[in-house]
């Protein structure tokens, strides 16, 4: 369980990354941030970059400033432990804290997470639920990508090989719910489910069910189209969302007891949301 | 509770108390000494090529590439000498016993994936690794089975073509004549889930051959120091007077680092292809899960036969063990389908009893001992049987067991498979767990929430005796070709007072160097701080099977006792020359000699050690120099030690969630050397059992691969799964030198059967197949 031999770079600035990134032939360079999911899968030798390119002593990356009433720009660097202490986004510290165990999050970063892309990963889901903004960077080229279409399956994203994240902006849900199932404290969840309120309209995204987060346009429908989020609605959203994923089962649980999930999980998201919690304090727990 | 009195009461007695521990120190600050720690001069790394298939003939190896790499300096196959020539051997008399021969490198076919093919030699790991990924291997895919109660697609041995390695029918009484008479019978069905032991420290060893005198040293973390040199000599035709074995500070075993492995004799023989060179390997997490020992992989088929009032009176099972590719060396395959079938009625009374155990070999890592050996998986099927028994019979839980207790009245008591009980105390442990759990608490607001939305609460209950510390008799059953009933202990006063043990017991966390340590201290009347205890080096101490089978307290503990109290009786006896007092007169205490009745000492021990090694002018006629006495202690048969846990859970129905409430064990440790120890040793134990019981699961696919190969799928519980712990003892002093009984597994024997009985409380489904997980609680409620 030891990577097999790679170069390695510390870049300065996220020009001087995406350039080494561009320079290496047959495109086998990686960006390395927190490492807590790369350096798995290095020590596995299930990834075998010729070439590492350490973004982690780039300035101004590790930010979060509020850049209007109802968003916020988060660095590609910006911890996962960052994310629980912060104070705007109750969803984003609640989400957080789902993610491993501190040591994780202490190194874990948020580009990280978004660009490893594991369909079970908490930020992902709560990027899809929430309409995040990616924003990114390659040697000639900056542009933006909707979390949306970022995702594109199990640990794959839509960004060119010369690529990086720089930061994402998050929009400020109104109203909010978080709900995850693990089997152990701190392990990726079974079934995880965001639902948040942006400009009026409510977003499902639900993770653990299929190879990316995926929508529950359904559920949402339902949702959206009533005036009041009756206990009654809530049960006929979850029901159409469990009625609409198909999960492949395995040891950890069969596809109809994650099926089981997404009904319980998506019930209990909406009910958080209708009770308002994203407006009540944070839980520095 | 029993009062126990000491050597000296009157003392300032060690043994007792939770004196802290010799070893904590040097852990705290960071200077435990690993085998991971050891940086000898020139040390060369070892990978191991390991197949990735689980039945495989080897049609060639190709390592000429390999070998062509600058940074690979050597690479060993099976194909080659010494490696082919030897293979593990585990052996037994037991007539049905068919033995494998488990290859060092395996070189002609390959039986479970993960078995080493290869070992590469590089300056470090990571070169090493790079080696083994230019070897070349053709494989010819055979059949795969993982399953030992499936129909086997192809022989895993020549030798045993059905691949059943062993069968034992333990059988006493007419079993069809009393479940003919029995009011009702029932039938199960119970599987218990594969797992491993998963110490923190895996596996690891450095081997150095020393061309200068043809001497091998092997540091390594075993639990066997002396098994493995004599083991060593036989497999590399060495003497064992020019083997070391030395296993360091070792972080945890829990049976996995009991026995022989072929890695390990791999790099002692590569050590001495390579004279000189420190030949190391650490194994990693990956190799950890693939190919060390496994266990409690068991089907039982139970029936059992009661009377009206809740009687046992029959008992029938078959029971198959799926003992994995070999026989695990040196303990055979029969350690756990024997260990199911001799003790499954536990703490009962039973006449009527027919069993029949197998071990099957199957395409998947070998069994091998696991703290609890098959008693986890036996107490879970034997508990079962209980509760629905008393379900049927509309009786408690609690009193189906009670009607059917050994009891003091009954010790001696012959179980039917001929194991001694000397305990009988089990009624006692479940009375006061019952006391500890308020059992009318829960039981009312069981009641309260039935009516009510909030989630179902259960509570479930585990009665159990554990085999500790067996001698000869006991450990006899096997038939393997030794008997692991005795230890040695050799105990010295040196030159100024101080004590140095040099003890047969080995440690991996459970703090031996105190316990022993505790034990001599009172044994001669020194102060605890004047004791230093060495262990784990075959150079050092005599002899010493090693750490299994909740053995070393009272075994190893023995020993220190009985040489103890030699020393203790020359150092009497000496000054009582000196002082010209009667022996009978003087007191050892505190390091001193007091004459009864006098408030001040008379000489220290150091007055006296220093005559006994500097002045031999000064001693008696015949007496010889030297304050020192070695001694082997053999219990003959064992102590049985009760346990009785019980547990409350809730569960979320809309997720099939367990959130455990309250769990409370009472065990019978005889006299309790010490307390922290002890409730240290059944709070793992007990952690380890709900590891097992709700989370830990190594499962092959249909292909023989190992599906949860890393920690991400093999899930072992954390602090935030595991219960607060109500602790009680009862101390029933057992007949041994120092009253103990074992300790070191109980804990393990009741978690699978409190979760399952709890569940089962709570939901009214029957848990036929561990481990109980959230998601088949779930589907149960559909
Ligand atoms: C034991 C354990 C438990 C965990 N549990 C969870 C969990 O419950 N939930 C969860 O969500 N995660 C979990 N994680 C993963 C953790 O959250 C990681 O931190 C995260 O997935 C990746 O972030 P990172 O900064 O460590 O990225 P790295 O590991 O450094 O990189 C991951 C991938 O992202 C790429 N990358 C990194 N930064 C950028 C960038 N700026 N632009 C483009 N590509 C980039 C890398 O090239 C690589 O492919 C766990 C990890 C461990 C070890």
């Amino acid at each position: 369980m030891k990577p097999a031999p790679f170069d390695y770079v510390v870049a300065a600035s996220p020009r001087e990354a995406v350039q080494y990134l561009a320079d290496v032939e047959d495109a086998s360079a990686k960006i390395i941030a927190g490492g807590q999911s790369l350096m798995p899968l290095l020590a596995l030798r299930l990834a075998r970059p010729s070439l590492l390119v350490d973004i982690n002593r780039i300035p101004g990356l590790e930010t979060i400033e509020r850049i209007s009433e109802t968003t916020i720009r988060i660095g590609t660097l910006v911890r996962h432990r960052m994310l629980c202490a912060q104070t705007n986004s109750p969803l984003l510290h609640e989400a957080a804290r789902w993610i491993g165990h501190s040591a994780i999050r202490t190194r874990g970063t948020i580009g990280g997470s978004l660009a490893h892309a594991d369909p079970a990963a908490e930020l992902p889901i709560v990027a899809v639920a929430t309409g995040m903004v990616i924003e990114v960077m390659g040697p000639s080229t900056q542009r933006t990508v909707d979390a949306q279409d970022f995702f594109i399956g199990t640990l794959e994203n839509s960004l060119a090989d010369d690529e990086m994240i720089v930061s994402v902006i998050s929009p400020l849900p109104e109203r909010w719910g978080f709900a995850e199932y693990t089997r152990r404290h701190g392990d990726f969840g079974l079934v995880t489910v965001a639902a948040a309120e942006v400009q009026g309209e409510v977003k499902i995204a639900v993770g653990g069910v299929g190879s990316k987060p995926v929508r529950m346009l359904e559920s949402e429908g339902l949702v959206n189209d009533s005036v009041t989020l009756s206990g009654q609605l809530i049960d006929q959203a979850a029901r159409a969302a469990a009625a609409s994923v198909e999960p492949n089962g395995d040891f950890h649980g069969s596809a109809r007891y994650r099926i089981g999930l997404v009904e319980e999980l998506v019930r209990r998201s909406l009910r958080q949301l209708g009770s308002g919690q994203a407006d009540s304090e944070v839980d520095w727990s | 509770m029993t009062e126990i009195t000491g050597v000296d009461p009157k003392g300032n007695e060690s043994v007792g108390r939770a004196v802290q521990r010799k070893e904590d120190y040097r852990f705290l600050i960071g200077r435990g000494h690993y085998v991971s720690d050891l940086r000898l001069p020139g040390t060369r790394h070892v990978a191991f090529l390991r197949s990735p298939l689980a039945h495989a003939k080897i049609n060639s190896i190709d390592i000429s590439s390999a070998l062509e790499a600058d940074f690979v300096e050597a690479i060993f196959t099976g194909e080659s000498d010494p490696f082919k020539s030897v293979s593990l051997i585990a052996r037994s008399a037991l007539p049905s016993y068919i033995e494998t021969a488990q290859p060092i490198l395996a070189w002609d076919k390959v039986r479970f994936s993960g078995e080493p093919i290869a070992a590469v030699v590089a300056t470090d790991r990571y070169l090493a690794e790079d080696g083994v990924e230019l070897i070349e291997v053709e494989y010819e895919r055979l059949p795969t089975n993982v399953s030992a109660w499936s129909t086997p697609a192809e022989p895993l041995h020549k030798e045993a073509l059905d691949n059943v390695l062993l069968e034992r029918r333990f059988q006493s009484g007419d079993v069809e004549d009393a479940l003919a008479g029995a009011e009702v019978v029932i039938e199960r069905e119970l599987i218990s889930n594969r797992q491993g032991g998963n110490p923190l420290e895996c596996r690891a060893g450095v081997a150095l051959f020393e061309p200068g005198d043809g001497t091998l040293q092997f540091w390594s973390g075993t639990q066997v120091p002396h098994l493995v040199r004599n083991a060593l000599a036989e497999l590399m035709g060495m003497s064992e007077a020019k083997i070391r074995v030395i296993a360091p500070d070792v972080g945890g075993g829990f049976g996995t680092k009991a026995a022989l492995y072929p890695e390990d004799v791999a790099i002692c023989m590569i050590a001495r292809l390579m004279p000189g060179t420190p030949i190391k390997w650490v194994e990693d997490r990956a190799e950890h899960l693939l190919s060390a020992t496994h266990a409690r992989d068991h089907r039982y088929l139970v029936t059992a036969g009661f009377s009206s009032d809740g009687t046992l009176l029959a008992l029938k099972a078959d029971v198959t063990c799926n003992v994995g590719a070999y026989s695990v060396y040196p303990w055979t395959a029969g350690i756990e389908p024997l260990m199911a079938g001799g003790l499954l009625s536990g703490p009962y009374r039973l006449e009527n009893y027919d069993c029949m155990v197998r071990a099957v070999a199957t395409n998947s890592s070998p069994s091998g001992p696991y703290r609890g050996v098959a008693r986890p998986a036996s107490v879970f099927a034997m508990e079962a049987i209980m509760d629905e028994a008393a379900r049927r019979l509309g009786m408690s839980t609690i009193d189906i067991r009670r009607k059917n207790f050994i009891g003091p009245q009954d010790i001696p008591y012959k179980m039917p498979t001929r194991l001694v009980d000397d305990s009988g105390h089990y009624e006692r442990c479940l009375d006061k767990a019952l006391e500890l759990f308020d059992l009318d608490q829960f039981l009312e607001e069981q009641q309260r929430r039935r009516g009510t939305n909030e989630p179902p609460i259960g509570f479930g209950v585990a009665c159990y005796n554990e085999l500790t510390g067996l001698g000869r008799a006991a450990s006899a059953g096997p038939r393997m070709p030794f008997r692991t009933g005795h230890d040695a202990c050799t105990v010295k006063v040196n030159p100024d007072g101080t004590v140095t043990v040099f003890s047969g017991v080995t440690s991996q966390g459970q703090g031996l160097e105190t316990t022993v340590a505790q034990i001599v201290a009172d044994g001669i009347g020194v102060d605890y701080d004047d004791v230093q205890v060495r262990i784990g080096n075959t150079d050092e101490s005599l002899w010493g099977f090693g750490a299994f089978s909740s053995r070393q307290a009272v075994i190893g503990g023995g020993a220190a006792q009985l040489s103890a109290l030699v020393v203790r009786d020359k150092v009497i006896r000496l000054a009582s020359e000196l002082l010209e007092i009667d022996i009978n007169d003087l007191i050892l205490r505190d390091g001193k000699i007091w004459v009864a009745g006098e408030v001040e000492p008379r000489l220290s021990l150091a007055e006296i050690a220093r005559v006994a090694y500097l002045e031999s002018n000064r001693l008696p006629d015949g007496m010889e120099p030297g304050l020192e006495a070695t001694r082997f202690y053999d219990p003959i048969r064992g102590a049985f030690a009760a346990g009785v846990q019980i547990g409350s859970l809730e569960v979320d129905v809309s997720t099939g969630e367990i959130r455990i409430l309250k769990w409370v064990c009472v065990e019978d440790a005889g006299r309790v050397i010490n307390p922290a120890i002890v409730d240290g040793q059944i709070a793992g134990a007990i952690a380890q059992g709900i590891g097992g019981a709700m989370y830990e699961h190594l499962i092959y696919d249909g292909d023989g691969n190992l599906s949860t190969g890393t920690l991400m799928d093999y899930l072992i519980p954390t602090s935030g799964e595991i219960p607060e712990m109500i602790i009680g003892h009862l101390q029933f002093p057992a007949d041994n030198p120092l009253g103990v009984r074992g300790v070191g597994e109980g804990g393990t024997l009741g978690p699978n059967a409190v979760i399952a009985g709890a569940v089962a409380d709570a939901l009214g489904i029957l848990v036929d197949q561990l481990p109980v997980t959230e998601g088949a609680v779930w589907e149960g409620l559909q």
